[in-house]
This record gives structure tokens, C-alpha cells and sequence, in this order.
């Protein structure tokens, strides 16, 4: 029989794998899971992460990450370096907004003072480090730029949690309503009708003005200027947006969610499914991490007492086995409750959309904080491509 | 430790997703209004567990009750936002005005965390509204967005105050920062796991809210603490019992089961001690450690933490010693 694998041959082909899904399920390490094994396939990788948490760094077992591209260097990190790497190689980099800002606005700046000028913007400072959007568009901007850059065969990018990640998938347009040609016009004194008709007539005015007695004077005129500071970005980004959309369409894009076995964390992950699906876009596999193995309650029927005793020896003390027996009972009871209801809500998730884009991985006892432990969790991911030592 | 957040009307809930964030803040509500207090759960995502798990259905407007004593409602960005809107102009209608106008509206998508400050504008008016014991919220419980963003959120009349600086929003801006700066006033409660990242980003949460809101946190609510599988001090006769076993000819597939099971279980209780100890020695507030409830439906188990919030042990009868 064939193994269950629909994630291998994907890894194969792909030139940008999105992971998305709800917060909290082990998707950075998935994503530098994946990563891994894609290397190991003898692939140029890059895990690109926009999580702000060092999460990424951590599963990589390295201190931290900068915003250019790292290499992993599997020969130091590993004990044996499976042959099949070949040519692959690993690396990863974390998204620095504010860099990537500052870079993009250095990039395009029609004259050396643009840059200034941003810089000395209240609105600026604040907009580069905190507003939603903003943010998931310098991740698709470095994207591009690893994408297209021609070094890396593959990008893996580990998106927010599910709710940013929808905005993620969105931000191309939004980044060109974002920069409305509208409102640049509008809070752009010099593009705007000078005669006074111009100016009676011209309904932002109106509006201006009373959100200049709500907000202060102040505040709208740093806008204004943020606005004209940022006018020559509009058109590069409205560019790349669209060329964003077109990577994020292209036949060898895969889009994977990772979830956990909890019911609610599943419930989380369909939404995103569905989500994808209004998006003209399909998940093509599902991860379920922290599975419970199939523990039975029907179990300590056979791993009774007297087993115990069996195991431990004649000389073990009678009182302590059977105090042990009756709280191992007690534990693992509660273990199958919890095993049975990740069995229950991995078939309602295989009712929902087909068993055959699912792959689990089980539940482990410890966090993954090296590359060997990543190692050994990513071969659950790609069960029909064991690594051969 | 539930009085300490008896003695503060408002209470912000923060955590990274998938620690139980929501979990925490329907059972802190629910706990509240079980002590006899009138109680307000308030969502502000626009997809938050909460509804869920208080079992109840939120639409929009008025607050929907969900027990005796404990409401729950949805504090959607853009109600949030018509409600500022309209301290500074003459009626409702003016106020969707001005915010339906296209021009505003990109505006206010552009205008840095004005949504945010709604939020918690919205958030403040509802404290204050009322004027009886009968109509007036003892409590609000806040289920706020995931930990990174919850910094930012709670930081926005602050930074707002500081970038307007004269004017009606300036003035409000700076009153809501000083209330949400007071910890007699305002709680924030973080939840968490007893894992390495979440623990880590526990600590750098407190670090922040130090940095940015000038204000600690009230209290850690360390979530899911896994029980031990058996009493410490068999340990050792545990190790016997599974080496006997792993050497055994043929154990049989139940017991590896249940030996791999047990052996999972002492990891997590492990890990989780450890972890426990980790954020106890990094900050300075109470750190309340929640036991791991074995249930499938989220209600039930809002049900076992606010019965444990309430100093209630071994609610169902299931935990280990």
C-alpha cells in the first residue's frame, strides 16, 4: 500500500508554500518543519515568518533572526547530515516591519530628503510598527523579493493567526485602496482645485474640517503630509500588489493549514478553508499537530496490576504497585477521554473535506528547540520520504 | 486571588492565541456574577470564542444575557466608532455621516488605532452607564485581541494624547490613558500555558505593558497544568515497571499504550512545573495555575475554571489526588 503522504510531492514542486491557521498550534515550528524536509529534498529553502514572536528562531534552536536571510547550517546542527540534501540548503529570516518600510521607502524615493521627511512624520513612525495591513504588506513585499530573487527554489511563509492571515491574503488590494488615489488627492493641497468654486464645492472640505475640530489641527495635517511624504510609493506598490496576486495564483503556490486536534482550534482551521475558498484559493493539505495517540480506556483491562507486578519484579513492594496501578488508571483514563475527542474531531474535519488532505502529527512531550528535534517531528510530515541516515 | 479582581470594575484579558484566552475570561465573568455581582463579558473580535463558550448567541445592540447575573455582548470597531464620533457632533445621524463618507472613511481605515481607542472608548461608556445597582455594571470582562496587539491596544489613548495634544479627542485620549495607566482601577490578566514560548511571551508581555502603558499586570492565569500521572516519589517504580515492560517479549499493544501514554503524561506535568517556576521567578504579580480539565465541550469547562476561580477543588470529582 501506498503511504498516506499528500504533503511530499507537494514540497516537491512547490515554489511558495502559505501555512496558515489559527494561533497557537505549533504553525512557525510546521513551517520550519516543512522547511526541513523540502531542504532535505535537496531544495534551496527559505522560511519566512512575520510572527513577531521569536517562535521561528526558537524551533530553529537559534537565539534570534534578522531581517536578512540566515542559513541554518544543517552539518553543525546535525549529528548526521542526510545524504539526500545534495544542494539544499536552509535558511530563514523574520520580518522587521519597520525595516522593511524604511527600505521600501529608500528604494522608491524620488529624491534623498523623501526619506527624511517620512521619518520626521508622527504618523509615519507610528503606521511602520502598528497598523494591521500594513504589516501582512511588507511581508508580501519581501516575498516578492525572495521569490523572484532567483537564489531560493521555495518560500515557506508562516503567516499570523488566522484572522491577520485573512488580511494577509487580501492585502494586495487593500494595499492599493490603502493608498487610495482618492484621499492623496484630497489631502494633498497642492493637487486640489485652488479657485474658491473648487474649494465650496469640494466635499472633502467639509469633511476636513470637522475632522479637524474632532482630532486636532495637528493630526490631520501630519496625515496630509504622510500622505504626500508616501505619494511615489503609491505606484510601486500598486505594481507589486498585482504581482503579488499573480505569485499567490500560481499553479505552484500551495496553501496549507495547520491546526491542533482541539475541536475549537478545527473550527477555527474550517473557517479558514472556507475562507480560502471565497478567496478563489484551496487548501491542498491540512496539518493536525498534538494528535493523542489511540489510547483506550479498554486498555488497563490488560495493563492491570498483576502486569505491573510482572514487569517490576518479585521484590517490588505490594502497597506502592497498587497505589501505582490505581493512579496510572486514573491518569490514563482521563487520557482517553481526551484522545477520544481528537479521534471524534479528526473525522468530523475528514467528513468536511476528505480524508486524503490530512496529515497528523502526534503529540509530544516537549517543545521542538533544535534542528534535531525538528528533525525527528518533521518526518511525520512527509511519512513516504524517511530520512535515511 | 479572585479578590483582587473583585475590587477592579474593568478587566482586560489578554494571551497569545491558543492558550484559552476566552476560556479565561467567560470563567473570570462567570465566576464574578456567581459571587453575586451584575457582570459584562465584552468580545472585540469579530472572531472570538466567546459567544461560543458562554453558549449564547450575540447580536447586535443590546447585551444578551446568558445566566443570572452575567451578560455578554460584542463591541464591533465600527458601532465603537460612530459612538466617538458622536460626542463631537450634534446627533447619530451626523455621526454615520461623517463616517460613511467615503473621503472619512479611508481616513479613519489610514488614522492610526482609531478603531482601537473606540473600542475602549465604547468599552469606558459602557462602565459608566447605568445609575442603579439594578442597571449598573459591577464588572467588565474583556476578552482582548492576542497578546502583541493587546500592548498596542491597551497603549493607544497614550499615544494618540501624545500625537494630538490639544483639543476635545487629546482630552479624552488622556483620561482613558490614565485609567487604563491606574492597576487600582483597571485589571489586566494575562493567560497563558505552562510551555516555553507562551511562558516567554508572558514575561515580554509584562515587560511591555511596563513600557508602554507605565503598569504591570494583575495577575497570570497559568492555564491547563497537566496533573501528574502518578505521586512524584513513585518515579522510580514507575521507570521499573516501563523498563520491565519495553524488555519484555511480547507486552502486548495495551500495554505500550498505556506505558507510552503514562510516560507522555509525566513529561507534560514535567514541563509544565518547570515552565510554572519559569514565569514565577520572571514577574512580579500573583500567578494563578488552572488544573487541566479532560472535556470535550468548551461550556463545561468555562464551567470547572470559574467553579476553581471561586476556590471550589475538584469540581467534577476527576482530578488525580
Amino acid at each position: 500500500m501506498k503511504t498516506h503522504d499528500p504533503i511530499a510531492p507537494l514540497l516537491e514542486g512547490a515554489r511558495l508554500v502559505v501555512c496558515c491557521g489559527p494561533g497557537g498550534v505549533g504553525k512557525t515550528t510546521t513551517a520550519a518543519a516543512l522547511g526541513l524536509r523540502a531542504a532535505l529534498m535537496g531544495r534551496k529553502v527559505i522560511v519566512l515568518t512575520i510572527d513577531p514572536a521569536r517562535r521561528l528562531a526558537n524551533s530553529l534552536g537559534l537565539e534570534e533572526l534578522s531581517n536578512q536571510p540566515q542559513r541554518i547550517d544543517l552539518a553543525e546542527n546535525l549529528e548526521t547530515v542526510p545524504e539526500s540534501v545534495g544542494e539544499g540548503e536552509l535558511w530563514a529570516m523574520m520580518l522587521d516591519q519597520k525595516k522593511t518600510l524604511d527600505d521600501l521607502v529608500k528604494k522608491h524615493a524620488p529624491d534623498p530628503g523623501a526619506f527624511e521627511r517620512a521619518q520626521a512624520n508622527n504618523i509615519y513612525r507610528l503606521l511602520s510598527s502598528t497598523l494591521h495591513g500594513m504589516q501582512e504588506y511588507m511581508a508580501l513585499d519581501k516575498l516578492h523579493d525572495l521569490y523572484t530573487g532567483g537564489y531560493f527554489d521555495l518560500v515557506v511563509l508562516d503567516t499570523p493567526p488566522t484572522k491577520n492571515a485573512l488580511e494577509f491574503l487580501e492585502t494586495p488590494t487593500r494595499a492599493a485602496t490603502f493608498f487610495d488615489e482618492r484621499i492623496i488627492k484630497w489631502f494633498i493641497p497642492s493637487r486640489r482645485s485652488r479657485s474658491l468654486f473648487g474649494r465650496v464645492l469640494d466635499p472633502g472640505s467639509v469633511v476636513q474640517k470637522l475632522l479637524k475640530t474632532i482630532f486636532g489641527e495637528a493630526f490631520v495635517k501630519d496625515l496630509s503630509e504622510f500622505f504626500e511624504t508616501l505619494e511615489f510609493l503609491q505606484q510601486a506598490l500598486q505594481s507589486r500588489g498585482e504581482m503579488i496576486d499573480y505569485i499567490l495564483r500560481d499553479e505552484q503556490t500551495h496553501f496549507f493549514v495547520i491546526t491542533s486536534a482541539d475541536p475549537r482550534r478545527m473550527k477555527e482551521a474550517l473557517f479558514f478553508h472556507e475562507k480560502l475558498g471565497e478567496l478563489s484559493q484551496k487548501a491542498e493539505a491540512f496539518v493536525i499537530n498534538r494528535v493523542i495517540p489511540n489510547f483506550e480506556a479498554a486498555d488497563l483491562e490488560v495493563a492491570n496490576e498483576a502486569r505491573l507486578k510482572e514487569f517490576a519484579g518479585e521484590d517490588a513492594p505490594d502497597e506502592e504497585l497498587a497505589a501505582l496501578s490505581s493512579e496510572l488508571s486514573k491518569a490514563y483514563e482521563a487520557l482517553s477521554r481526551l484522545a477520544r475527542r481528537d479521534r471524534d474531531a479528526l473525522e468530523g474535519l475528514a467528513r468536511k473535506i476528505g480524508p486524503e488532505l490530512m496529515q497528523r502529527v502526534p503529540m509530544l512531550g516537549q517543545d521542538v528547540h533544535s534542528i534535531e528535534q525538528l528533525l525527528s517531528l518533521s518526518g511525520y510530515l512527509t511519512p513516504s520520504r524517511p530520512v535515511e541516515l | 486571588m479572585m479578590e483582587q479582581l473583585e475590587s477592579k470594575r474593568l478587566i482586560f484579558v489578554t494571551g497569545k492565541g491558543g492558550v484559552g484566552k476566552s476560556t479565561v475570561t467567560a470563567a473570570i465573568a462567570s465566576a464574578l456574577a456567581r459571587r453575586g455581582k451584575r457582570v459584562l463579558a465584552v468580545e472585540t473580535d469579530t472572531y472570538s470564542a466567546l459567544a461560543d463558550l458562554l453558549d449564547v448567541k450575540l447580536l447586535e445592540g443590546a447585551p444578551a444575557m446568558v445566566e443570572r447575573g452575567l451578560w455578554a455582548t460584542n463591541v464591533r470597531a465600527e458601532d465603537a466608532l460612530v459612538h466617538t464620533i458622536r460626542q463631537f457632533v450634534p446627533s447619530d445621524r451626523v455621526s454615520r455621516a461623517v463616517i460613511h463618507n467615503r473621503v472619512a472613511r479611508v481616513f479613519f481605515k489610514a488614522a492610526p488605532s482609531v478603531n482601537e481607542f473606540s473600542i475602549l472608548n465604547k468599552v469606558m461608556a459602557l462602565r459608566d452607564e447605568g445609575d442603579s445597582p439594578s442597571t449598573r455594571w459591577d464588572h467588565i470582562v474583556v476578552d482582548l485581541p492576542a497578546s502583541g496587539h493587546a500592548v498596542t491596544f491597551l497603549g493607544v489613548p497614550r499615544t494618540l494624547n501624545g500625537m494630538m495634544r490639544v483639543g476635545g479627542f487629546a482630552k479624552m485620549a488622556g483620561k482613558i490613558a490614565s485609567e487604563i495607566e491606574d492597576p487600582s482601577k483597571v485589571a489586566v490578566v494575562a493567560a497563558a500555558l505552562p510551555e516555553e514560548m507562551p511562558v516567554k511571551e508572558t514575561i515580554e508581555l509584562g515587560q511591555q505593558l511596563e513600557e508602554t502603558v507605565r503598569r504591570g499586570l494583575t495577575m497570570v492565569l497559568l492555564n491547563m497544568m497537566h496533573e501528574a500521572p502518578f505521586a512524584p516519589e513513585r518515579e522510580a517504580l514507575f521507570d521499573r515497571v516501563r523498563a520491565g515492560a519495553a524488555s519484555a517479549s511480547t507486552p502486548g499493544i495495551e500495554v505500550e499504550r498505556v506505558m507510552e501514554g503514562s510516560a507522555l503524561a509525566w513529561e507534560w506535568y514535567e514541563r509544565d512545573l518547570k515552565y510554572a517556576k519559569v514565569l514565577k521567578d520572571a514577574v512580579d504579580c500573583p500567578v494563578l495555575e488552572l488544573p487541566m480539565f479532560y472535556e470535550a465541550d468548551g461550556a463545561s469547562v468555562v464551567d470547572r475554571v470559574s467553579a476553581y476561580l471561586n476556590g471550589e477543588r475538584d469540581p467534577g470529582g476527576e482530578l488525580a489526588s
